[in-house]
């Protein structure tokens, strides 16, 4: 599903990502953990073309395509999700009238005739339950006035929309409270089927009581620098992260 | 340069006066445009809400004059200007003029400009919306305001208009 090999990266000049591998198969989850600043939000913005990000070495493979070579709209009708940290507000442009517009742009890439009206409203009621989001919800501006839980919710309910092959969550636990965070992950361990992967990026070990990952790497400084079960995440979270820098270093 | 600026004369009393504006200005053009509201009846009323979009190297005014006669008791105003910048090299220019002659009167104006934020169209773009329709999608959602005021036929027409008049605008 996804290779990357030895991928480097920058923004502004400063190397963050110096040589990054993983390899994640059709179905699997892998949490990626890591302090501040390690290049956890800029594996993110990389994967899914930020332009701001320069590429200085390595390759991309999803799903037999060179991802780097796709700009960022053909990345996500090939199937990549981003669910963001901070999801961005659109004022005047409604929830719906933004996802009729996604889902026809990949339709359109899939060779589909643009959805129909009630085909679409139907999906949208379908989706919306998996996250409880309400029909005040779906009409209003995109993200405009919403809760920090609203917004999560929302990224789950637009992947839903679009059942990408491979949905990288970015902090998606963050700011949520512990109801949100069940929602969130009820929404997310819905969708996970053989064919989807998930790339989860958190801080906490919270989340992965929720959604429980495969694997879990640990980033620092920009390297993948330790891998394992979710048992990985739970001794991080006893032993923090100066326990495995110590580690590197000695 | 274009200058326009169609205006009322409030002079019945109660009589209300609306302006509504989406102003589009792309390239090397200069637009400077407004109405002027002039109240002479008792209570009348008026509202401005004005929409620039600046694009390429243009610089797009809203100049508007809101005055109140001495004769105009309770009149009121409320005034709504916002700027959207596509480009670094656009820009965006506010002028209001208030003269008001009868103290009973009650005046309101709001101004914004903002920028067409690259973190908008990378949301877009992220959810499989190409460039064109995102910039699209963007500003038809800035202009709604005005949009929605307009007969449906007409509203179709002035959104497709307003993405033809940004094409290959991305900035």
């Amino acid at each position: 599903m996804l290779k990357i090999n030895e991928l480097k990266a920058s923004v502004e000049e400063a190397s963050i990502l110096k040589g990054l591998n993983l390899t994640i198969n059709p179905g699997e989850v892998h949490a990626i953990m890591g302090p501040n600043g390690s290049g956890k939000s800029t594996l993110a913005s990389v994967l899914a073309g930020r332009e701001e990000y320069e590429i200085e070495g390595g390759s991309v493979d999803f799903d037999g395509a060179d991802l780097l070579d796709m700009d960022a709209t053909e990345r996500a009708r090939a199937g990549l999700f981003l669910a963001f940290q901070y999801p961005v507000e659109i004022p005047g442009v409604s929830n719906i009238n933004f996802m009729r517009a996604a889902v026809n742009g990949k339709r359109e890439h899939e060779g589909l005739e643009p959805i129909k009206g009630k085909a679409f409203l139907d999906m949208v009621k379908e989706k919306a339950q998996l996250v409880d989001l309400d029909g005040r919800l779906r009409n209003r501006s995109v993200n405009e006035g919403f809760s920090g839980g609203e917004k999560k919710r929302n990224e789950i309910f637009q992947m839903a929309m679009l059942e990408p092959k491979l949905a990288i969550l970015d902090e998606t636990d963050s700011g949520l409270d512990i109801d949100a965070l069940r929602i969130v992950s009820e929404g997310v361990n819905a969708m996970r089927s053989p064919e989807r992967s998930f790339l989860v990026i958190t801080h906490y070990q919270r989340l992965l009581d929720y959604i429980v990952p495969d694997f879990v790497h640990v980033l620092v400084d920009g390297r993948i620098v330790r891998s394992g079960d979710k048992e990985l995440a739970l001794e991080l979270e006893e032993k923090g992260y100066d326990w495995i820098k110590e580690d590197i270093v000695a | 340069m274009t200058w326009k600026y169609p205006s009322c004369i409030l002079k019945g009393d109660h009589s209300v006066g609306e302006f509504y504006s989406v102003a589009v200005t792309n390239n090397a053009q200069q637009a400077d445009t407004g109405t002027k509201m002039i109240h002479l009846g008792k209570n009348t009323h008026s509202t401005i809400i004005s929409k620039g979009i600046s694009a390429g190297n243009s610089h797009n005014s809203y100049r508007g004059l809101v005055q109140i006669m001495p004769s105009a008791a309770n009149a009121r105003n409320f005034s709504q200007c916002d700027s959207l910048l596509m480009t670094d090299t656009s820009g965006a220019h506010t002028f209001p003029y208030v003269e008001v002659k009868n103290p009973t009167a009650q005046i309101e104006h709001e101004a914004t400009t903002s920028k067409i934020g690259e973190d908008q169209i990378f949301y877009c773009l992220q959810r499989g919306i190409d460039a064109e329709q995102a910039i699209s999608l963007i500003v038809n959602g800035y202009a709604k305001e005005v949009l929605n005021q307009l007969p449906m036929e007409f509203a179709v027409e002035a959104q497709k208009l307003l993405s033809i008049s940004l094409e290959g605008s991305v900035g």
